[in-house]
């Protein structure tokens, strides 16, 4: 995608990307996360298929139950089978995770590498609107969202994304700042290069490593976010779940059927694993800086 | 820090998990209250200085009597105010309140109430019988939107002033003869009368503190804030933290308060059934508004003498908005009532002893049993719904059960939403709001179909019935009958004999089981966790605690 031209410090002729592949095949760690993501990803794609129960389907005479053969992870009060819910829950929390983050990415570090790049009087006034939105509680202007657009899972989503980038601009400014006075910038100014090319090509690869750990550390706070709405009757509703959710109403019962609060407690912790592994790999494998060894 | 902790750890003798939960309360749920900031917990300090912490379930609407009409508000106001006469906490008969004594004429239509001469306001203010003239005025303008209005209705020419039939107040059925003299004269004998005056749409409030902050009939004006309200009651308003507590403090101005045995009442408004019993356990409350469903088989099963079930003279039921489209027809409604399995809901959804119900008033009210006006029929239910329209479900619009947050009332709704599923194959939403606003929005008709709850105000099926009158405030669903209104408001109060009364009752209650715009679902059982220290308890099923005679005795001693 990058011509080689362009890869100042790099003499083999492989672009960014090649290389970051080539060094996180090296971490085992980061593979371990990514296959684990992959197949919690295509594991929600199938579950409408391959999910044993209805994820609605109640017995309440059974109640709940601990893990059996019948059901492997057991069932909740209502008797329904915990591991399709837990199933059909990862669906709406991965995809809140990766859209919202996606949504809140692509504002962020768009608005703090301008911030940060233009400097002066628009850096100025673009942060001071981040410190505004910083200051009203966002609770606020999600609810406010959904009153006026009314409840729409999609919408959640945007939503969530659309007050999670303060921060990720805040950290991309940041280091924009201190980018654009390197040599290579100035290098690059000198050259001829247009603006945007500048951010695109050289500021914007090197602000990735925090970019990408700060983007692992939001989808789990998202989640989190959306159980929490959930709660308040803005987000999803039963007989639909989530494992922020299905975690929320484990709390409810932990000392009576601790099983209904262990089972997505895992499948949520070991999601936030895969992400932080994965995260921690790409850190290194993009960081430009690290590229030459 | 460390040293508060090892002074919350030595004064009781606390296990591990209560002792990280204690942590993690004093952290977090109750940072800013009295929690372990001292060392000794809330329910210790509690007993010492007679302070009560009491749960209250949520925040009130409102601490106006004349516009409340919920539980938590009553457990408010109880301590605040008080009308012309108390119940007594065991057999619920009436004993004097502001009136020190009455007769009654003959006919059973004249009351003639003698008032203490020593009931004053909170403010030190005389309190006499045109304070509940003006109150009684005020409770029936319309402008003010009172939804307890119909409770005046037994007091002569008090339904035609509230209606606008007269304009003349003075015709209504009260009269203070002199300061210290009220006169009631009612339509037909009403044997629940006394009763009513206990409840808190009858009671006084002080003319010159509404005055002040806006006119009688406006809602929602300031008068009932912290350092405004003034009240008649044995306790008066300290602080109002929205969200937080409610502290209200003794009433020294009080004509029992050399009787009155707390100090100061703490209401929190704890809408999370789980956070509220982790304060129990924590020592943060001497008395919960209710128990998890999950936790009553773990106390019932280490047999924890705090645990208290009662029966509860009350419904659990849904509103139909019977102006929704899809819902104007009864037979919808029908199907929707007979595929509803109480018997599932109440051994395993519920599980604390309530009893499935299929009419409106709890049996044995007063010697009332209501008529069965349905049954769990699926088969029956389906072909119902079928003849109106939606053969197998199909075309039924999505519907929405509307309810206000708390995990007991969502675990009900997730079962009956999986049953109209399963029997009647119509898709059915949920939607939880927050407690004010959730009574907004069923005031105003914004919802399908609402989950409600009926407590008894007083002990008479008169009670349950005439909620439904056409526009009834409290009536909320849209539906109006006519010959209903007359059964219930003129033929009932009529009637020469008690069993002459309850057969009118059960006629008027067929007709409303066969309409069907609510469907009954249980009867309540109270459950409460009450700390061992909390003394004179009552049991009633009206689950009314007279905070006058409650006393708090040192756990320690």
């Amino acid at each position: 995608m990058i011509p080689n031209d362009t890869h100042i410090q790099s003499d083999k002729g492989t672009s960014l990307w090649e290389d970051a592949w080539i060094k996180l095949r090296k971490n085992r760690l980061a593979l371990i996360g990514l296959s684990l993501l992959i197949f919690l990803c295509i594991m929600s794609l199938l579950t409408p298929w391959i999910a044993p129960y209805g994820y609605e389907e109640q017995d309440l005479l059974m109640g709940a139950t601990p893990p059996s053969a019948q059901h492997w992870l057991g069932t909740d009060i209502f008797g329904r089978d915990m591991l399709t819910r837990i199933m059909w829950g990862g669906r709406v929390s991965l995809m809140v995770g990766f859209i919202a983050t996606a949504v809140a990415l692509a504002i962020g570090v768009i608005y703090g590498a301008v911030a940060g790049y233009v400097g002066g009087r628009v850096d100025a006034a673009m942060m001071r609107l981040v410190d505004i939105l910083y200051a009203l509680p966002f609770m606020i202007f999600i609810i406010l969202l959904m009153v006026v657009f009314g409840r729409n899972l999609l919408l959640l989503f945007f939503a969530i994304g659309a007050v999670e980038w303060l921060t990720m601009a805040r950290i991309v400014r940041g280091q924009v700042m201190s980018l654009r006075k390197q040599e290579f910038v100035e290098a690059a100014h000198s050259l001829g290069l247009s603006q945007w090319i500048i951010i695109r090509r050289h500021i914007i690869p090197n602000t990735l490593g925090p970019v990408i750990v700060y983007t692992t550390l939001t989808i789990p706070s998202v989640m989190l976010l959306e159980a929490f709405l959930s709660f308040l009757g803005l987000g999803i509703q039963p007989p639909q779940s989530s494992w922020g959710l299905l975690i929320n109403y484990g709390v409810e019962t932990m000392e009576e059927y601790p099983w209904l609060l262990i089972f997505p407690g895992i499948a949520l912790s070991l999601t936030l694993f895969a992400l932080n592994f994965l995260g921690d790999g790409l850190r290194d494998a993009l960081d430009p800086r690290t590229s030459k060894d | 820090m460390t040293f508060h902790f090892k002074g919350c750890n030595d004064q009781h003798q606390t296990s591990l998990s209560n002792f990280s939960l204690k942590v993690i309360l004093a952290f977090g749920v109750l940072l800013g209250l009295a929690g372990c900031g001292s060392p000794e917990t809330n329910v210790e300090e509690g007993n010492r200085t007679g302070v009560l912490h009491w749960g209250n379930g949520t925040e009130p609407q409102s601490l106006d009597p004349h516009i409340a009409t919920g539980v938590p508000e009553h457990h408010i106001i109880m301590a605040l105010m008080e009308g012309l006469m108390h119940k007594d906490s065991d057999t619920l008969g009436p004993t004097p309140g502001v009136a020190e004594s009455w007769t009654v004429s003959d006919d059973g239509r004249v009351y003639t109430f003698k008032l203490r001469d020593n009931a004053r306001w909170s403010n030190g203010d005389e309190h006499n019988a045109h304070d509940f003239v003006w109150s009684w005025w005020r409770a029936l303008q319309p402008a003010l939107g009172n939804l307890y209005a119909y409770m005046y209705f037994p007091i002569l020419n008090a339904r035609e002033y509230y209606r606008g039939d007269i304009t003349d107040f003075s015709k209504v059925g009260v009269k203070a003869l002199d300061d210290l003299t009220l006169q009631v004269t009612l339509n037909n004998p009403t044997p629940y009368f006394l009763q009513l005056l206990d409840h808190y749409s009858m009671y006084p409030v002080h003319k010159g503190t509404v005055e002040k902050f806006g006119a009688p009939d406006e809602r929602g004006t300031r008068w009932t804030y912290a350092g405004n309200l003034v009240g008649n009651g044995p306790f008066k308003l300290a602080t109002w933290e929205i969200n937080r507590a409610i502290e209200v403090e003794r009433n020294t101005f009080y004509w029992g308060n050399d009787d009155v045995k707390l100090n100061k009442i703490i209401f929190y408004p704890t809408e999370n059934l789980t956070t509220e019993e982790r304060m129990f356990r924590a020592g943060q409350l001497h008395y919960t508004n209710e128990v998890p469903i999950d936790k009553v088989e773990t106390y019932r099963a280490a047999n924890d003498p705090a645990l208290k079930l009662t029966p509860y003279l009350g419904t659990y039921y849904y509103r139909i908005n019977v102006n929704e489209p899809h819902l104007q027809d009864k037979r919808v409604r029908r199907a929707l009532g007979m595929t509803i399995d109480r018997q599932q809901i109440t051994e395993h959804v519920t599980k604390a002893g309530q009893l499935p119900a299929y009419a409106m008033t709890p049996p044995n009210t007063r010697g009332y049993y209501p008529p069965v006006g349905l049954s769990f029929d699926p088969e029956g239910a389906r072909q119902l719904l079928a003849e109106a329209g939606y053969p197998n479900g199909e075309g039924f619009p999505t519907t929405e059960i509307l309810y206000n947050t708390n995990e007991g009332h969502r675990k009900v709704a997730v079962a009956i939403q999986q049953m109209w599923r399963e029997h009647l194959n119509i898709d059915v939403k949920l939607l939880n709001q927050e407690w004010k606003v959730y009574l907004d929005s069923e005031s105003n008709g914004d919802y399908q179909i609402s989950r409600a709850g009926w407590i008894g105000d007083y002990v008479d099926p008169n009670n349950f019935l005439d909620m439904f009158i056409c526009n009834g405030g409290n009536n909320r669903t849209g539906w109006c009958n006519e010959e209903y209104d007359r059964l219930v408001l003129d033929v009932a109060p009529r009637a020469k004999t008690h069993d002459a009364r309850m057969a009118i009752f059960t006629q008027a209650e067929q007709m409303l089981m066969d309409d069907m715009p609510v469907l009954p679902i249980y009867t309540y059982t109270t459950k409460h966790l009450v700390h061992p220290s909390v003394k004179n308890l009552s049991e009633n099923i009206l689950d009314q605690q007279s905070y006058r005679e409650l006393y708090l005795e040192g756990s320690q001693d």
